[in-house]
């Protein structure tokens, strides 16, 4: 049975199909005799899968689930459909997940995992909240990512930064004082069906998975889908668009929770969404070429935390409202969150200007999230030292 | 690898307001007749007459548009896929419209190389003009560069590359490049930088004023051949488009051989298919609806 695994995994590529996955994931088998069963024992008990049985293979009928490492995913799958074994991927993205429980209770006292909602498929919607204090609402900080799921460098820049932010408080002097007067809330994974979609089916998937009534093309774009001229200039009607708003506002539940938690909050002084990519850091509005009131202000802000950015290893980027230096787009999470009073409202389109695009080297994460970090602090000090 | 440098602008409503410095560099150059003056560059107060007026709301926008579309065309028309270039940043330009709302474009921007080697930093230098149609794709384009690499090395290196594809097996067992986490082979390195300048054509050719074009990924390698001992290369590659975020898959048929000029054919899928059909195309073959230079 050993050479099968083996075999497997040489071959696999060419015939198994080629998909790399992200992550470690569960694969939930069902075993329907006693010869299948056995199959499944041989593979669990091999040493260098490092599999992880969740759920016993003891009696027939019932699906057993294996934690698999993601370096095991390809031999793993091969064996499975050359043994006639039937398997389906149950669908967290753990690592992701795991990480953010693990930086939880590892730092107890300064983060917590808190549940805002749940996806279209049902998957939880985890933020992460870093606060010192006691007391009810502090005024507080917001960092989105991945409301596009394609953009994976958002994703991996928030983690990144959660697990900076507990490691740095008590050392680094800015994010400690910063953390003094005010929490900060990290929704890494804004789009978690969106996110595995691109896992799994289509790497450029940009949209949530949504079921549209009348239409066999799925999803909503979800910054095109928050209250702030929604459905208008710079968004879609067609449901097959990539920038498709949906049929109201807030129509997506994974914009919706987000709405909800800010709105009972009541307290937000700062939004800011990571995209990627172009290298670009902007503020309101993208609905309409109009400055803004606080436009001179926020213009300040942003070159400010441009500069310090580039500081880091040259990375430039241009820095203007979202109208006017990229596109006109309706109903975007910045222009509503600024309409509803959080006045630092930006967006960071991060690395790189389309050599590599969605698809940024595994090695440009790291450099992305050092230099994306000493941005965010420049505009979360100015947050800090202008509390209105 | 190094970050690439983003499209620098002076800021202003205006649009970007050259210096004395660099108006001093532009004359130097024309005088010097050197390569950098394209034809009717020198001539620019001339665009005055024949209905066009200066464009009173140039945004930085439309620098960019043009530097991009320009430098697709170069790619192009140099047919040196060892020798590609992108745009570095934008140092000053003009722009003209008509009663057609058509657009005329003059600019100066640096370039660097696509695939830079070890430490180099070298920026090239491109003045160009560019004639957007409206909403009409394939702006004509008149552009020359500074000369960025030494021929002989240019030639080498294609051929290089040549060679490189020749010894390749085919069929190859490749799906993506680069894969999802933007790792590229380095034994494939020479089929996506063939690849990218093919879809330099189809990038030139699809840019507006308002829509733009990057590669977002090569999806299948449907076949290459050598016949006649040029490159015979069947391929999709997807375009991510701008504003409208679309991916669009376009397959594309080219031949090349080092030091002549590429011939190209290819087919892109029309927007608002439904997602299942989204992707590698497969099945019948694709009929070649858009003309090139074949």
């Amino acid at each position: 049975m050993k050479w099968i695994l083996f075999f497997g995994a040489l071959i696999g590529p060419s015939i198994c199909g080629r998909e790399k996955f992200f992550g470690d994931q569960v694969f939930r088998i069902n075993v329907r005799n006693g010869d299948e069963i056995s199959k499944l024992n041989q593979l669990v008990n091999s040493d260098n899968l490092k599999l992880n049985v969740w759920k016993c293979p003891s009696t027939f009928g019932l699906p057993v689930d294996v934690l698999v490492p993601s370096v095991s995913l390809q031999p793993v799958k091969c064996f499975l459909e050359s043994q006639g074994l039937e398997y389906s991927v149950t669908i967290e993205d753990l690592q992701i997940y795991h990480e953010m429980h693990s930086i939880a209770s590892d730092f107890p006292d300064l983060a917590s995992r808190v549940k805002i909602g749940h996806s279209f498929e049902n998957r939880s919607i985890y933020v992460l909240k870093f606060s010192t204090g006691k007391g009810r609402q502090r005024p507080a900080i917001w960092l989105n990512a991945g409301l596009h799921s394609r953009e994976w460098v958002s994703q991996a820049t928030a983690i990144w930064t959660a697990r900076k932010i507990v490691s740095d408080y008590g050392k680094d002097s800015a994010i400690t004082s910063i953390l003094e007067k005010m929490d900060i809330f990290l929704l890494p994974v804004a789009n978690p069906d969106g996110y595995v979609y691109t896992h799994t089916h289509n790497r450029f998937w940009r949209k949530t998975r949504s079921l549209n009534p009348g239409s066999s093309c799925i999803g909503v774009d979800p910054n095109r889908n928050w209250n702030a001229s929604f459905a208008g200039e710079g968004a879609s009607s067609n449901p097959c668009s990539e920038v498709y708003h949906g049929l109201h506002a807030h129509s997506e539940v994974e914009v919706k929770s987000v709405v909800d938690f800010i709105q009972e909050h009541g307290n937000f002084k700062c939004f800011i969404d990571l995209h990627s990519y172009s290298q670009l850091l902007m503020y309101p509005y993208g609905y309409t070429q109009k400055k803004a009131p606080d436009a001179t202000e926020l213009d300040k802000v942003a070159k400010h935390a441009a500069k310090v950015l580039a500081s880091l290893s040259g990375t430039k980027y241009q820095v203007g409202s979202t109208s006017t230096t990229v596109y006109q787009a309706s109903g975007s999470s910045i222009d509503w969150a600024y309409n509803n009073g959080i006045k630092y409202a930006f967006t960071f389109e991060l690395r790189d200007t389309g050599q590599y695009g969605f698809l940024l080297p595994a090695d440009q994460i790291i450099p992305t999230a050092e230099e994306t970090w000493l941005g965010l602090k420049t505009i979360m000090e100015h947050v800090r030292d202008h509390l209105y | 690898m190094q970050p690439r440098r983003q499209l620098l602008l002076a800021p202003g409503p205006g649009g970007p307001r050259p210096t004395a410095p660099m108006f001093a560099l532009l004359l130097l150059l024309a005088l010097q007749g050197a390569a950098a003056a394209p034809a009717g560059f020198a001539g620019s107060a001339g665009s005055e007459d024949s209905g066009w007026r200066q464009d009173p709301e140039l945004q930085s926008g439309l620098l960019q548009q043009a530097a991009r579309a320009a430098l697709h065309f170069f790619n192009f028309r140099a047919g040196s896929p060892s020798a590609l270039r992108v745009v570095s940043a934008v140092q000053q330009g003009r722009a003209w419209v008509n009663s057609k709302n058509e657009r005329k474009v003059d600019l100066v921007f640096t370039t660097e190389r696509y695939n830079p080697e070890e430490g180099e930093e070298r920026l090239g230098k491109c003045s160009a003009r560019v004639f957007f149609r409206n909403e009409k794709p394939r702006p004509a384009i008149n552009i020359t560069c500074t000369r960025f690499v030494e021929k002989s090395k240019r030639q080498q290196e294609d051929y290089l590359l040549y060679k490189h594809m020749k010894q390749l097996k085919t069929p190859l067992d490749v799906v993506s490049i680069p894969d999802s986490h933007g790792h590229i082979d380095p034994s494939l390195r020479p089929i996506w930088e063939l690849a990218f300048l093919g879809g330099s054509y189809v990038m030139w050719e699809k840019t507006t004023q308002f829509s733009h074009y990057y590669l977002a990924q090569l999806s299948s390698l449907k076949q290459w051949k050598t016949n006649d001992n040029a490159i015979d290369f069947d391929y999709t590659v997807l375009l991510h488009e701008f504003p409208t975020q679309e991916i669009i898959p376009c397959r594309i048929h080219l031949v090349w051989y080092p030091g002549k000029p590429l011939k190209v054919k290819y087919h892109c899928h029309g927007l608002q298919t439904p997602e299942e059909a989204s992707g590698i195309e497969e099945g019948s073959a694709v009929a070649p609806t858009e003309l090139s230079n074949f």
